[in-house]
C-alpha cells in the first residue's frame, strides 16, 4: 500500500477538527431552543433572527423570491414567521448560516462559487421534487439539499492535501470521487458530513439524508428524504449546475428511484419548474459569503 | 399500445389504460378518444403520460423543443458520454437525463 505510511483519518477526528475550528452561530443554537419551547411567540422568534441583520435581510429576500411567490409583500420578520412557519424559517436560517461557516479553502481545490452553486440548486431540485409529491414542509429537503455535500468542506479544510489527490486518483482511474474516498479512507464525504451535522444536533430529518445521499436505501428513518437527495444530487451533475469533488454521475440506486414513484418523463418538468429559481436564490444565499 | 409523454399526445388517440391523475383519481377510461379539451385537463392535473392503443413501438421520448437540431443533439450526447460512464444510460431516468443534459447544452450553445 503506497499509503499505508499516512495516518488513518476517522470520521470522529475529522468532525472533531472540525469543530475546533468552526462552529454554527451561537445564534442558531438560541433559536433552536426557543423554537422548540412551547411557549415561545412569534415576536419572540422574529427578536431573535433580527439580531442578526444580514441573515435577517436575506431572509426577508428568499421569503419575497420566486420561491415563495410572495413577491415583496414579505416586509417583515414577523410577517416571514407568520407566512413561512417557524421550523421552516430556523430550516432556512440553518442553511444560510452554515454557508458562511466554512472560509479558507484554497480556490485551485475547489471553487466555492461552483460548490455552492451545485448545493444550492440540488437544494432546490430536491424542494421541487417534494413539493410535486405534496411533502409537508419542503423547506427540510431544501437545506439537506444545501448542506448534502458538507463533507466534502469538511475534509478540503482538515486534510486538503488528501482531498486533492482523492480527486486526482479518482480522475484518473475514472472511479466516482466518493467511492474513491471509500476505497482509501474506508468512509466518504458523506458519512463525515452527517456526522458533523449530528453533532452540531441538527435534526436527523436533515442529517441523515446528509449522510446516506450516496445510498439511500441504508437510511433507516428517512429513506424518503434521503432519496430526494440522492436523485436532485445526479439531476444537479447531470445538468452542469455548479461543481464538487464529483467529475461523473454517482450510479442511481434504482431502489431509491422506485421510492419515489416518479415517472422519466416527470424529470423535465421538475427542472423545467426549478431552473427559473437557481440564479435568484443562489444569489441571495451567497451574498457575502 | 405504448406509453407516450403528454407533449407527444394528440388530439384523436384513443386510450389503451384508464389515465389517472397523481392521487389516483380517474380523469378518463381507457378507450375514449383524446380532444384538446382532455390534454388540457391532463396537464392541469399533472399527468405526464398516457396508454395510448395501436401504437405498437414504445416511443418514450418527448418531441425536442423546435430550435434543438437533432444532430447536434448527438453530439452533444456523446460529449455527455465521460460524465455518464460510470452511472451508464441504462436505466430510464438516466437515459432521461442525458437526454435533458444534451438538450440544454445545445441550448445553451455550452459546446
Amino acid at each position: 500500500m503506497a499509503f499505508a505510511d499516512q495516518p488513518v483519518y476517522t470520521v470522529a477526528w475529522l468532525v472533531d477538527r472540525t469543530s475546533t475550528v468552526y462552529s454554527l452561530p451561537l445564534f442558531y443554537e438560541r433559536l433552536n431552543e426557543a423554537i422548540n419551547h412551547p411557549r415561545t411567540s412569534i415576536d419572540d422568534i422574529a427578536k431573535i433572527i433580527t439580531e442578526d441583520q444580514g441573515l435577517t435581510a436575506r431572509l426577508l429576500r428568499l421569503a419575497n423570491s420566486p420561491l415563495f411567490g410572495w413577491f415583496g409583500k414579505v416586509d417583515s420578520i414577523n410577517k416571514a414567521v407568520t407566512i413561512i412557519g417557524t421550523q421552516q424559517l430556523r430550516d432556512l436560517a440553518l442553511a444560510a448560516s452554515v454557508m458562511g461557516v466554512f472560509t479558507g479553502i484554497p480556490p485551485e481545490l475547489m471553487s466555492m462559487t461552483s460548490f455552492w452553486r451545485h448545493s444550492v440548486a440540488c437544494g432546490i431540485i430536491a424542494r421541487t421534487l417534494a413539493t410535486w409529491r405534496r411533502e409537508p414542509n419542503v423547506e427540510r429537503f431544501f437545506v439537506a439539499g444545501i448542506l448534502h455535500d458538507i463533507g466534502q468542506l469538511m475534509m478540503a479544510t482538515t486534510i486538503p492535501p488528501v482531498v486533492m489527490e482523492l480527486m486526482q486518483q479518482s480522475r484518473s482511474t475514472k472511479l466516482p470521487y466518493h467511492l474513491t474516498e471509500a476505497e482509501r479512507l474506508g468512509f466518504d464525504h458523506a458519512d463525515a458530513g452527517g456526522a458533523l451535522l449530528q453533532s452540531w444536533k441538527i435534526p436527523a430529518n436533515i442529517a441523515e439524508p446528509v449522510e446516506h445521499h450516496h445510498h439511500p436505501s441504508r437510511a433507516a428513518q428517512f429513506p424518503l428524504e434521503a432519496a430526494t437527495i440522492h436523485l436532485s444530487d445526479l439531476i444537479c451533475q447531470a445538468m452542469d449546475y455548479g461543481q464538487t469533488g464529483e467529475w461523473c454521475l454517482p450510479p442511481l440506486d434504482t431502489a431509491a428511484w422506485e421510492r419515489l414513484g416518479m415517472s422519466s418523463h416527470q424529470l423535465g418538468t421538475i427542472i423545467k419548474q426549478a431552473e427559473p429559481q437557481l440564479e435568484e436564490t443562489f444569489s441571495i444565499l451567497t451574498e457575502g459569503v | 399500445m405504448g406509453m407516450l409523454p403528454i407533449d407527444s399526445l394528440e388530439v384523436g388517440m384513443v386510450l389503451a389504460n384508464d389515465v389517472l391523475d397523481r392521487t389516483g383519481r380517474m380523469l378518463l377510461g381507457a378507450g375514449a378518444e383524446l380532444s384538446q379539451k382532455h390534454l388540457t385537463i391532463f396537464r392541469t392535473w399533472g399527468v405526464v403520460e398516457a396508454d395510448i392503443a395501436g401504437i405498437d413501438y414504445v416511443n418514450d421520448e418527448s418531441p425536442l423543443p423546435a430550435e434543438v437540431d437533432p444532430a447536434a443533439l448527438a453530439t452533444a450526447e456523446e460529449e455527455l458520454q465521460p460524465l455518464f460512464s460510470y452511472a451508464g444510460t441504462d436505466h430510464p431516468a438516466l437515459r432521461e437525463l442525458l437526454r435533458l443534459a444534451a438538450i440544454r447544452r445545445v441550448q445553451h450553445g455550452l459546446r
